[in-house]
């Protein structure tokens, strides 16, 4: 059984739909990966699946239950962890605190502080900072370590990279890699296809709101499209 | 000139308190409450009415505040639904105009059935020496629940989880959701709380002049301009502006006469909005 299954998911912003008929699965373990242009629809997607916004069709499982018409913290709760692009950190709270309520309602572990501190040391550092003086790449880190307190199964990130150095980039992927190394499920939206490839068992190609392609990573490396669209094969 | 500072020191501390709540709540849900002083002043009245009837001062107190927290929690899941499906500028329209009109029914109910009820709390004891000024036992009980309150409050939002939750909801309510927290959930937690801190300001008040059914509105001023000073959001704002807006309040008094203290307060809160748009502190930096 997957883990995720979204089935025909339609969504969008004041009645208009931005993502059409949107179906994928996520089994347990995987590292899949969605691709698609600056909007293409996959923050739309991410949204939907996590309850910031309501989708106007389709239906959404997690472990095999509905969470469709679920609030967003419902879902939260439930193990699914999203990092929203923007991030949404706590900018006038320290780091810690904002690890803290990644933990909400519960008080936040031992063990999980120091796997997320030992993840990004970087946090252990600035850890009396407020969260809005921290570098771009530390934001980063914060919202990955947040969504990690509350010891979720699932991750789902938008753009993990976006605005980071190349260098940077490359050790928050590191990161993920970790992550997934301890059996973490992670689903990842990305522009910058080479990362986002050389992490991913799978992936899926979002044009217009719709799911053009899917398959393993080799795959779709071949395919002379995504070649010609995304890794600047010309 | 001490014992006027000192004055207004006492009044401060309660408008603080009466300021958090319109801040808390303002912060939250983007509602400003033009109905808290009119919550304030029912506490108030249910407290004497029991009080009336034969009910103990402390029994009486609580019930009046339980009261107006629990209507607070109503207003909350019921009359402000419609408010939280808006966003921007609609909400805030939207919410301003209703608790208007709740204001003005509890004034009208109140002043209806009890036209002259009104809630004096007499503190007994000989009035104590303070830095040579000689303060009345009345004056210091309302100071020390005022400062006892805050502080709680303070450091509940500080430390507790749930305190936590509350500050996060005001920073990033996206955010928030994505952490686990309700942010209906923990609106309603603070419509009440909001209700119930109003109420307790009108019963400490009462403790050195009587709080009059008809009292409402000059709470709600009040409330407001506090909350503006120190800017909506900020809780530690909230106070500080409230003790510098007693002492104002006080001293303008004293010197040039009750009739234009209000006057000044406006002035004070005008003054800042130019100077210091989002307030003294900053909005939810605690």
């Amino acid at each position: 059984m997957a883990m995720l299954e979204v089935a025909e998911l339609s969504a969008g912003y004041l009645g208009e739909d931005v993502v059409h008929d949107v179906s994928f699965a996520v089994a347990e373990g995987e590292a899949v990966a969605v691709i698609g242009s600056n909007g293409a629809g996959k923050t739309t997607v991410f949204r939907a699946v996590c309850g910031l916004q309501r989708p106007s069709r389709g239906s959404v499982r997690l472990d095999g239950r509905p969470i469709t018409r679920r609030r967003a913290h419902d879902i939260a709760r439930r193990g699914l962890a999203y990092v929203p692009a923007e991030r949404h950190l706590f900018p006038d709270m320290t780091v810690a605190e904002n690890l803290d309520l990644g933990a909400f309602p519960r008080r936040p572990g031992p063990e999980r502080r120091a796997l997320v501190l030992g993840l990004f040391p970087r946090l252990a550092e600035r850890h009396r900072q407020r969260a809005g003086t921290l570098s771009g790449g530390e934001q980063q880190m914060l919202a990955v370590g947040r969504a990690l307190m509350s010891e979720p199964r699932l991750l789902l990130l938008d753009e993990p990279t976006t605005g980071l150095a190349p260098t940077v980039a490359a050790a928050a992927y590191a990161a993920l890699t970790a992550l997934r190394e301890q059996g973490l499920t992670i689903v990842v939206a990305e522009q910058q296809v080479p990362l986002a490839f050389g992490f991913a068992d799978r992936g899926y190609v979002l044009e217009s709101g719709r799911i053009q392609l899917d398959g393993r990573v080799a795959e779709l490396e071949d395919n002379p499209d995504v070649q010609r669209a995304y890794l600047g094969v010309a | 000139m001490r014992a006027v500072v000192f004055d207004g020191v006492v009044l401060g501390l309660q408008f603080g308190l009466l300021g958090v709540g319109l801040t808390l709540v303002y912060g939250l849900a983007g509602v400003l409450n033009l109905a808290q002083g009119q919550l304030a002043v029912l506490g108030a009245i249910v407290a004497a009415l029991r009080i009336d009837a034969g009910t103990a001062v402390i029994p009486a107190v609580l019930a009046g505040v339980a009261v107006a927290g629990t209507v607070g929690l109503v207003l909350d899941l019921t009359l402000m639904r419609p408010v939280y499906r808006r966003r921007g500028e609609d909400r805030v329209l939207l919410g301003l105009l209703l608790m208007l009109g709740v204001a003005f029914i509890i004034d009208g109910v109140l002043v209806w059935r009890y036209p002259i009820e009104a809630l004096t709390l007499r503190i007994g004891g000989d009035p104590v020496d303070i830095l040579g000024v000689r303060m009345r036992t009345g004056s210091l009980l309302a100071s020390a629940i005022a400062l006892g309150v805050g502080a709680v409050l303070v450091l509940f939002l500080r430390y507790a989880t749930t305190g936590k939750a509350v500050r996060s909801v005001i920073q990033d309510e996206e955010g928030a959701q994505l952490c686990g927290v309700s942010p209906a959930t923990v609106r309603a937690f603070v419509f009440a709380l909001s209700g119930a801190l109003a109420a307790l300001v009108a019963v400490t008040r009462s403790m050195t002049s009587p709080v009059t059914v008809n009292a409402g509105i000059d709470f709600t001023i009040l409330a407001l301009i506090v909350a503006v000073v120190g800017g909506l959001g900020s809780v530690s704002g909230a106070f500080l502006a409230g003790i510098l807006l007693g002492i104002v309040n006080t001293v303008s008094a004293h010197y040039i006469g009750t009739y234009v203290t209000t006057i000044i307060l406006l002035g004070a809160a005008a003054v800042t909005i130019v100077l210091r748009p989002s307030g003294l502190l900053g909005a939810g930096r605690e």
